[in-house]
């Protein structure tokens, strides 16, 4: 039986993680991202990494659901209700969040046991740090033209974009990815899975090791959220469109000028007419 | 005395970020302005003009269409009216990712030139962060997951955007009743002095992750309840029915307002590259 030998979790009960996954880890993002953030000379204390939830839930239950229900918390919660989506390049922080969730998520065979799960809960985080901070790098030195031209700009991208990690790392990843996670599965486990009508994880339930499959799906995950970040930020003309009505010169433009305001006359006449015709209905 | 003022401004920004005022200000931000003019706008119709806006700047370094697109999306945030605290965490938002980066290059021994690349930069992210201010606060939920779904965007998408809004208001009280149990229940430590005050932090730390405990179970047993209650209507298989979609879909119009808006917006464009042709 290999349905026996993998974590059974049924389809409605894998939407169940979804939107458990979903909404407390969209709450603590909002609250992050709402949270003013404390300065003490280099070092920025925030409240930034919440990723203990994810991460504590996809040790616990199906991995996937969980990862791909955080990433979407995050992205409806504290982008799109507060207006801060990012269009093309929040796909590149959907991707690396559910590629650390998950990887953390399926390296944990039993959840008692603390020093899986602690190891688990730094590398997924790290990943996820170590992704965005070589995309954020690729970005601004594709984003900004002559980048290397820009005295001083090239050192201060690599100091503050290294710093960044480090100090997310050490300050955030410790205290708010390590320790929580630490605390909270081996207290979880047993009393959130009869919730969702689930069975705990053990060894006969688990879904296998990380095979090399998983590292080339994530690889390939990756490439495309930096792919996907670089095209929403790149300087370099993916569409050559500025050269192109830059040669036509300006009839082009006058064309589209008179175009655009033939169309506005047109439309607000109808608009009234229209509008009359209603009023001559009532 | 400057220590003094510090506290006093510290303590007056920590009073107005209660929870209280962030569910405020959420929820106004999703519900309170339901009748703008970009509210009444079709949804499809302001994803088009998002893709344009959000995505041209990116690709273009002319000055002239930069300033233009930021004049036009900052007229539309207005007209949105969009609630303060989302535009004040634009701002911040807009300073720590180009502002910071400046003055750390000046520490770097970069000088004035540094200020033109990297304010074509802001421009960028200014912009693009604004168009999208407009349309993702200035629609109301149902409206904007209606149009993403009208696009073929993944039902989960959609479903998930119509119940965070819902769901957020009960899932701040919860959190925050968890909270004031805690706190009645608990003891801090004293905070005068600065190892007090580090201790303080750390006891606060510790109270939100105890927090997340009985959150976690509580969202869990809700959760199965909503999957229980949308498998119950069938939603599984309704989800991916077409003629389903189709009548969820029946109540978006596209009226002459809608052409209107892309209309001016075009003329505006246009007008933009017209200077950035003659100049």
């Amino acid at each position: 039986m290999e349905l026996a030998k993998k974590q059974t979790a049924t389809q409605s009960q894998k939407l169940m993680v979804f939107v458990l996954t979903m909404s407390l880890y969209g709450l603590a993002t909002l609250f992050t991202e709402l949270i003013p953030k404390f300065q003490a000379g280099i070092v920025e204390f925030s409240v930034e990494y919440f990723l203990f939830i994810p991460l504590t839930l996809a040790m616990l239950f199906d991995p996937l659901s969980a990862a791909l229900g955080a990433a979407t918390g995050e992205l409806v919660f504290s982008e799109i209700m507060l207006g801060q989506f990012g269009g093309l390049g929040e796909l590149e922080k959907f991707l690396t969040v559910t590629i650390g969730v998950y990887i953390a998520g399926r390296m944990v065979k039993d959840p008692r046991n603390r020093k899986m799960v602690g190891l688990a809960a730094i590398t997924g985080t790290g990943l996820q740090l170590l992704m965005g901070t070589v995309v954020d790098i690729l970005k601004v030195q594709f984003a900004v033209e002559d980048f290397e031209a820009v005295a001083g700009l090239p050192e201060s991208v690599f100091a503050t974009e290294g710093f960044a990690f480090l100090n997310d790392l050490c300050f955030s990843g410790i205290l708010f990815c390590l320790l929580p996670t630490l605390f909270l599965v081996p207290k979880l486990y047993g009393k959130i899975e009869p919730l969702l009508g689930m069975r705990p994880r053990d060894e006969k339930t688990w879904m296998g090791g990380i095979s090399w499959k998983v590292v080339l799906g994530a690889a390939a995950a990756f490439a495309v959220a930096a792919g996907a970040e670089l095209l929403a930020s790149s300087g370099t003309a993916l569409v050559e469109w500025e050269a192109s009505w830059a040669e036509s010169g300006t009839a082009m433009a006058v064309a589209m000028v008179a175009a655009a305001a033939v169309v506005i006359v047109v439309l607000a006449v109808l608009k009234a007419r229209s509008g009359k015709e209603q009023a001559v209905r009532k | 005395m400057e220590m003094k003022f510090k506290k006093k401004l510290s303590e007056s920004i920590l009073d107005k970020f209660s929870i209280d005022f962030l569910r405020n200000q959420v929820l106004k931000n999703a519900y309170g302005n339901d009748d703008t003019v970009i509210a009444k706008l079709d949804p499809r119709v302001l994803l088009v003009w998002y893709l344009f806006v959000g995505l041209a700047p990116w690709f273009v370094n002319n000055l002239w269409f930069l300033m233009a697109c930021f004049l036009l999306v900052l007229v539309t945030t207005r007209l949105a009216r969009v609630a303060g605290l989302v535009l004040l965490l634009f701002g911040v938002g807009v300073f720590s990712q180009t502002g910071y980066l400046f003055v750390v290059s000046l520490l770097f021994g970069g000088d004035a030139s540094t200020v033109v690349p990297l304010l074509i930069l802001t421009l960028k992210v200014a912009t693009c962060s604004l168009a999208s201010i407009t349309v993702f606060s200035g629609l109301d939920p149902d409206r904007l997951s209606n149009g993403l779904m009208w696009y073929g965007c993944p039902e989960r998408l959609s479903f998930s955007i119509s119940y965070a809004y819902r769901i957020l208001p009960m899932l701040m009280e919860e959190f925050q009743s968890i909270l004031l149990s805690f706190r009645m229940r608990g003891n801090p430590p004293a905070h005068e002095t600065v190892r007090g005050k580090v201790r303080y932090l750390f006891y606060q730390v510790k109270v939100i992750m105890h927090a997340f405990y009985p959150l976690m179970l509580n969202t869990a047993k809700r959760s199965r309840t909503t999957v229980e209650a949308l498998e119950i209507k069938g939603y599984r298989y309704a989800a991916v029915n077409k003629a389903v979609k189709k009548i969820k879909l029946s109540t978006l119009k596209i009226t002459y307002n809608d052409l209107l808006f892309l209309a001016i917006s075009f003329f505006w464009i246009s007008l933009a590259v017209l200077a950035s042709t003659l100049f």
